[in-house]
């Protein structure tokens, strides 16, 4: 019997569809949620992401060490929550029957909702791509492309691919237990819509309040233009082979270069789908409406904004052959910053160790430090220098004929 | 018969220690008996294709045993662990009522080996934790020569380990003041895979060609590789003289003519357990893929402790035989490199026994990456002797 006060709702997905914004609202405002009934379980903010590798049994490059038994206090904090509480993971979406159902069962007898928020096809494709870049791939774009649109989905990438953006799959291995009333698929809108309103969507069906949780976050899982995105495959190219182990790869390629530097150009080519792939996933788009209008499920939006604009709104630009010119100039701009990192990071490390020998200096004799004053001295004023190096000459005579 | 109905049959079937495969059993499954319309259980998750089939090999090995169906029922009742290709469904004569979305159905006997064998590896993964944590081994420490000069091993940790052990069986004590020291050299492919199957027996989760692709973009070597670094370091310590490289096993020499001046201790005396063993390709696949899983599943204390004991399991169900040698596109970086450490040693002056050629990668004839098919053989075969 299911204890309609106490409720989960389980976001699974799918990736850049302003997820990362969400769950750091959630996060930012964990505790003002939970005064109101709301439980966003987390301690860190990657807490969810740790319990759905632990769920998935998914190694992620070192991380998973801190994820051994996440899954299970999560589930654990969230039997003990007498209300709603909100799960969030985009990664959640390629969970396998089997790991759905400890999921679910793992939440005891609260009733559990299952929320998926979907973007049309022809805009998540490429941005798939992309995200492969960001994660040290270095697969060309039309191989990528042939691996997602080949029918036998062979290899791990189409795997991934479809586990995490076939939207009736997801909703099929996530929902099939549940009544059509308690999954819930929210739309991305259109290009130019509101900038609020997928926001609005996302707190009509997590029951939040909107205006009260105004998002001051900044976090968003920004996106790469076609030289940007081209130059980053070459850094991967160049440091993939044990020049950047995987924590340094995140902070400085991912982290600064990309989240902090090259998506803010946003003047160049953006990454598109090339006609004849973009031909096939508006007719696959039109199946999947087909199918999810049949489902009945409650939709926020409108399953019409999963069918691809029309197109010839802008031309393709192969990231495979981009323009050398544009790559360059990202690519100066990319230096530029790391030379303004490492100026600064050098700046705070000479600051530090100026500190640190102020501190040394204070646990030393007294000789010792005018000894050292007098070096320093010797370094500003000519006059001292010479007197120093005269003391220095007379005490290594002095010390060969001892 | 619906899709749900027929596979629950098949597992039924499986689980009972039957081996037909899923079109044979679908094509003479018997008509109006009481499997023809099964009652499956509401809680019930089909299996996919790789799971089931899985089973069915496991079947053909070791269905006389009492335990099967619990091996049967792990791989069945959990998906195969990390990435690989999502969970498929089996072929099913029409379209799958429901079924237009998804990983594409697979015949089992299709599956390829790869899923079969991460399947394996999370049925392997909770056998192993499901015993409870045994108390930690105390290693038998080699005696040591503590005022008399005795002797150090050192180089590729596989024929290391097993030179350390032989030397202590004849009762020579390693350690002392000077000690004389044995270089163990192989072919540096086989070096190569002896630091990475040392390394996963310590823990480590990496793949061969990563490994291998790893260590050719770096310009130092892994440690134990390192062997004019090795060389070097102990020459600095006790003499040129006193540090003898051991080429390859079919040496003519006897190690234990090196040590012998420092005299035996004790006849008869067990050598210390092996700190590396001596597996094949496929079991040290196989064992770093467990690694991986282990990694997400259990804080490393745990996985400590369950290693050992696996790593004895997997010695004695796959034997040795030939070794792997690196990846074409490291090929003639391992020659380069090996070309190189043959050179430094040559001109240190030490005691050289054996042909410093034999250094040389094999490459010819041998396994680039670990078989499949044989990590399937070692996983099935690990499976079902940690189930009894």
């Amino acid at each position: 019997m299911r204890d309609r006060s106490r409720r989960v709702l389980v976001h699974v997905g799918t990736p850049k569809t302003g997820t990362s914004f969400v769950q750091d609202v959630l996060w930012l405002n964990r505790e003002s949620l939970a005064r109101q009934g709301i439980l966003y379980p987390a301690d860190r903010f990657d807490e969810h992401f740790l319990a759905a590798l632990d769920l998935l049994e998914l190694p992620w490059g070192g991380l998973e060490r801190q994820a051994v038994g996440a899954w299970d206090r999560l589930a654990a904090r969230i039997r003990d929550w007498s209300g709603t509480a909100i799960v969030s993971h985009e990664i959640l979406a390629t969970a396998t029957r089997q790991q759905v159902r400890r999921a679910l069962d793992s939440f005891g007898d609260a009733e559990v909702h299952v929320v998926l928020s979907a973007r049309d096809l022809v805009r998540q494709i490429p941005a798939e791509w992309q995200e492969n870049v960001k994660h040290r791939r270095t697969l060309g774009y039309r191989q990528f492309l042939d691996k997602v649109t080949d029918p036998g989905r062979n290899g791990e990438l189409a795997s991934w691919f479809w586990g995490v953006q076939e939207v009736p799959d997801i909703l099929d291995r996530w929902g099939s237990r549940l009544p059509a009333d308690q999954v819930h698929l929210i739309t991305v809108p259109k290009p130019g819509a509101p900038r609020r309103l997928l926001w609005e969507r996302f707190a009509a069906v997590l029951g939040l309040d909107a205006a009260a949780l105004a998002p001051e976050t900044t976090r968003a899982n920004t996106s790469l233009g076609v030289p940007e995105t081209a130059l980053v495959r070459r850094i991967n190219e160049r440091v993939n082979n044990g020049v950047l182990r995987n924590e340094d790869y995140r902070l400085f390629v991912r982290e600064l270069l990309v989240h902090r530097s090259l998506s803010l150009r946003t003047g160049s080519a953006r990454l598109l789908l090339p006609p004849d792939v973009r031909s096939w996933a508006v007719r696959l788009s039109e199946s999947w409406i087909e199918e999810l209008h049949r489902r009945g499920y409650h939709v926020e939006g409108s399953l019409e904004e999963l069918r691809p604009d029309p197109d010839g709104r802008a031309p393709f630009t192969d990231p495979d052959r981009p323009e050398e010119r544009d790559v360059s100039d990202a690519a100066v701009h990319a230096v530029v910053t790391l030379l303004e990192e490492l100026a600064n990071v050098s700046g705070s490390l000479r600051a530090e160790l100026e500190a640190t020998y102020v501190e040394l200096e204070r646990s030393r004799s007294p000789w010792f430090r005018a000894k050292r004053r007098l070096r320093l001295e010797a370094g500003r004023r000519p006059a001292v220098g010479r007197a120093l190096a005269a003391y220095r000459r007379v005490r290594r005579s002095s010390s060969r004929s001892a | 018969m619906s899709y749900q109905q027929a596979v629950w049959a098949w597992n039924q079937h499986l689980r009972a220690g039957g081996v037909t495969p899923w079109r044979e059993w679908l094509r003479t499954r018997p008509e109006g008996g009481g499997t023809d319309d099964p009652h499956v259980p509401a809680a019930w998750v089909p299996p996919g294709a790789a799971q089931l089939e899985f089973v069915r090999l496991a079947a053909l090995l070791g269905a006389h045993d009492p335990r099967f169906v619990r091996l049967a029922d792990l791989a069945t009742g959990r998906s195969g662990p990390g990435r690989g290709l999502a969970q498929q469904p089996l072929w099913w004569p029409p379209d799958v009522p429901g079924r237009r979305f998804g990983a594409p159905p697979v015949d089992p006997s299709q599956v390829p080996a790869e899923e079969l064998v991460r399947v394996g590896v999370g049925a392997l993964v909770e056998l192993l934790l499901a015993v409870p944590e045994p108390p930690p081994r105390v290693r038998r420490r080699s005696r040591t020569a503590r005022w008399r000069s005795g002797y150090v091993v050192e180089g590729a940790p596989v024929t290391r380990s097993a030179l350390r052990r032989s030397l202590a069986e004849q009762g020579y004590a390693e350690g002392g003041r000077r000690p004389r020291v044995l270089l163990a050299v192989e072919p540096f492919d086989d070096l190569l895979a002896q630091v990475w199957s040392a390394r996963v027996q310590r823990g480590a989760a990496v793949r061969w060609h990563g490994f291998v692709r790893r260590w050719a973009g770096r310009a130092a070597l892994p440690p134990a590789a390192d062997l004019p670094a090795l060389a070097r370091s102990w020459a600095d310590r006790v003499g040129v003289d006193r540090v003898h490289v051991l080429v390859g096993a079919d040496s003519s020499f006897d190690p234990a003519a090196a040590v012998r001046p420092a005299g035996r201790r004790e006849e008869g005396v067990a050598g210390p357990e092996p700190e590396v063993r001596d597996l094949s390709p496929a079991a040290v696949d196989v064992l770093r893929r467990v690694n991986a899983v282990l990694s997400v599943r259990v804080a490393p204390e745990r996985q400590r402790s369950v290693l050992p004991g696996l790593v004895d399991d997997l010695a004695r169900v796959a034997p040795p035989g030939p070794g792997l040698t690196v990846p074409p596109p490291f090929q003639d970086w391992a020659r380069s490199r090996a070309e190189r450490i043959a050179d430094e040693l040559r001109s240190g002056d030490y005691p050289v026994h054996g042909s410093l050629e034999g250094i040389l990668p094999r490459v010819a004839g041998l396994r680039t990456h670990p078989s499949r098919q044989d990590a399937l053989a070692v996983v099935l075969a690990a499976c079902l002797r940690q189930v009894r």
